[in-house]
């Protein structure tokens, strides 16, 4: 078996090695409890609010404008529910996206069950959010927005500063999710007007089990879990200081390297669609041609499935996704790419490859090595996809 | 599903299938189940001599499961008499394989029903001609005139994406378009569009192009997506036309297309 090749970024990434050198004495020697008050704790308290101001340094934030949770699912949740909760009076609409990812989602239904109306703004082919389309589903009652910044699966970027602009001076919050753009794309809070930003710490190569929320001063919120105050009422649950630091420390990283990183990055996605679109017919690139993540390459071969194409891939040793039905738990295929308009047996024969840091160009060989006798294999066992 | 959970012998038919392909002859019955929307479907090709399966063939759409339930269900029959083989179910099939994943047991477990379906019709003396690239979605010989339905709450969207006549083609440049099957002029509009925009949707109740041989030769041709046995139910959209729910004839259920534009062609 040759070494694995991983192409999933969006799934998971690697902790930086550097970011763990930074952790560790954190978890034996500054081990203590910010809340505490010996020296102990006030050391940890110095390290707390360090690492809260190097991760509001790279999104443009204040210190105080940044609070940890355990994820950006957590962020997600405590934006949306918090938001919601604190300001009913003012109104019971949100608005969501439908191409979000699928925890967007499901909080949209929870909030529905809880009373609060809740609108989704369907993309168009490109996955793309049309801010006209937004702006026709705000009403008086309107209190928030919320809208990915790229989608994780199929890297379309959407127009944020466009949609920040046109919701300026309505009274209505827009909450974006940045998860699949941190690292990647230059995110500035004092350029953007956004009022909530949700953050995952493994997404730029920091240890998992970590998120942050942006929250612009001004901006009201109520908890969404109870316990003993910490992170200003907002988030109670001694902070688990050695992840903090870990979050701190990869950011400062990606801050660093992105001017160099995301063009090696961007050169070899684009070499592997351009060999996937040349190499093997019938098949497609799905999401937006250039308006995307760099680090994004999402195909559709027609006339099979994908999981048996990630099945295959697995045992060339290299790892991928899909948004195929039959690699999921519901047995639904993507929601992301069906709301772009395609039919389910289209969404079905889709794969998903994603860079990062550790990408290298030899992953691309080992790729298109095996991708098209694959595709080819299947595609003769397919009853679907005949060549006469 | 996580495919770590499908057992050793699952992953050996999955990579080594056996029996893939197809047959040919008087001999030779074709059974077929599944539907490309869930993301199966499955043609067997049985072989019978003095009423015995003397050779068996399978083509499968599907994923890992489907694969190897195909595969192992020929490595079972082949020899089997019919009645014998109509006794192999899909528990045999999965026990077979050393179990499956609950979740696949029911999506993707059909090759049994296939194999049944080819003696049926065998039996039956039912041919079932292999599918051609595009008649996947659709089984079957239809021949009919195009039935005009009545789509309640479509002048609503009149002006803002539903089109009762395109009179310019670029209006609808870049849009998701669906196109109702209303008999050749609709069918070459559709073809035009594509001059236009990727995306056009033709959408007949037919389960065949009940149109004229050239014109239905050049739609297959062409980048124009052709959805069989489907029933356009409503538009639905906000403020315009976002998306429509369809009714899907053979499997019996409903679904929802994202689309920017609807051609509804008067009578």
């Amino acid at each position: 078996m040759p070494e694995e090749v991983y192409l999933d970024y969006q799934s998971a990434k690697p902790v930086d090695p550097r970011v763990v050198e930074a952790m560790l004495p954190y978890f034996t020697e500054s081990f203590g409890n910010a809340a505490s008050l010996h020296s102990v704790g006030d050391r940890a308290t110095e390290a707390l609010e360090a690492s809260r101001a190097r991760v509001a340094a790279f999104i443009g934030a204040e210190p105080d404008e940044v609070i940890f949770t355990s994820g950006a699912t957590e962020s997600n949740n405590l934006a949306l529910i918090g938001y919601a909760n604190r300001n009913k009076r003012a109104g019971d609409h949100i608005i969501i996206s439908e191409v979000d990812h699928i925890s967007m989602l499901n909080i949209g239904k929870y909030l529905e069950k809880a009373g609060f109306r809740v609108s989704k703004v369907p993309p168009d082919q490109f996955g793309r959010i049309n801010p006209a389309k937004l702006r026709a589903r705000i009403t008086d009652d309107t209190i928030l927005v919320s809208v990915g910044w790229a989608s994780n699966e199929i890297g379309t970027v959407q127009p944020i500063a466009e949609i920040a602009e046109m919701l300026k001076g309505t009274g209505v919050a827009l909450h974006v999710d940045a998860v699949a753009a941190e690292g990647l794309l230059p995110i500035d809070m004092r350029a953007v007007p956004v009022d909530l930003l949700s953050l995952s710490s493994n997404d730029i190569y920091g240890p998992p089990g970590l998120g942050a929320l942006y929250i612009r001063k001004g901006v009201k919120l109520g908890p969404i879990m109870m316990g003993g105050g910490q992170e200003r009422g907002l988030r109670s649950g001694t902070e688990p200081l050695a992840l903090i630091v870990g979050m701190a420390e990869a950011a400062d990283i990606a801050a660093a390297e992105m001017a160099t990183e995301v063009p090696r990055i961007a050169a070899m996605r684009d070499r592997l669609v351009s060999a996937v679109l040349s190499t093997i017919p019938d098949s497609h690139l799905n999401g937006h041609p250039t308006g995307r993540l760099p680090n994004n390459a999402h195909f559709r071969f027609e006339g099979i499935e994908g999981e048996s194409l990630l099945l295959s891939m697995r045992d060339e040793g290299i790892a991928v996704s899909t948004g195929s039905a039959c690699s999921s738990k519901t047995l639904e295929p993507s929601h992301t790419l069906i709301s772009c308009g395609l039919l389910h047996e289209e969404a079905h024969g889709s794969l998903e490859f994603t860079f990062g840091r550790f990408s290298q160009d030899s992953e691309i060989d080992r790729v298109m090595e095996v991708l098209p006798g694959i595709v080819l294999r299947l595609r003769r066992m397919s009853p679907l996809y005949k060549t006469d | 599903m996580k495919s770590t959970q499908y057992s050793e012998k699952t992953l050996d038919h999955f990579r080594n299938p056996r029996n893939v392909g197809t047959l040919e002859g008087d001999d030779v019955a074709i059974g077929r189940v599944g539907n490309p929307v869930c993301g199966d479907l499955m043609e067997m090709y049985i072989q019978v001599v003095d009423d015995r399966i003397a050779d068996i063939r399978f083509q499968t759409f599907g994923c890992g499961s489907a694969v190897a339930t195909s595969s192992m269900t020929t490595e079972l029959v082949k020899g089997m008499t019919l009645d014998e083989a109509l006794g192999v179910t899909r528990g045999n099939v999965a026990d077979a394989l050393d179990g499956l994943p609950p979740v696949k047991m029911h999506c993707s477990n059909l090759a049994a029903d296939a194999l049944h379906d080819a003696i049926k019709n065998w039996r039956s003396g039912k041919k079932l001609n292999p599918l051609t690239a595009e008649e996947v979605a659709g089984v079957g010989s239809g021949c009919a005139v195009p039935a005009v339905t009545v789509i309640a709450n479509a002048d609503d969207y009149l002006g803002k994406g539903l089109f009762r006549q395109v009179d310019d083609i670029n209006d609808l440049s870049e849009k998701r378009t669906l196109v109702l099957d209303r008999g050749p002029a609709s069918a070459k509009l559709a073809l035009e569009l594509t001059k236009v925009t990727p995306r056009v949707v033709f959408l007949t109740e037919l389960d065949t192009l009940g149109l004229p041989e050239d014109l239905s030769g050049e739609i297959k041709r062409s980048d124009v997506k052709v959805l069989y046995q489907a029933r356009l139910l409503s538009v639905l959209g906000e403020g315009e036309v976002e998306k429509v729910r369809i009714h899907d004839l053979d499997e019996d259920n409903d679904y929802e297309l994202f689309v920017d534009a609807v051609v509804l062609l008067e009578a």
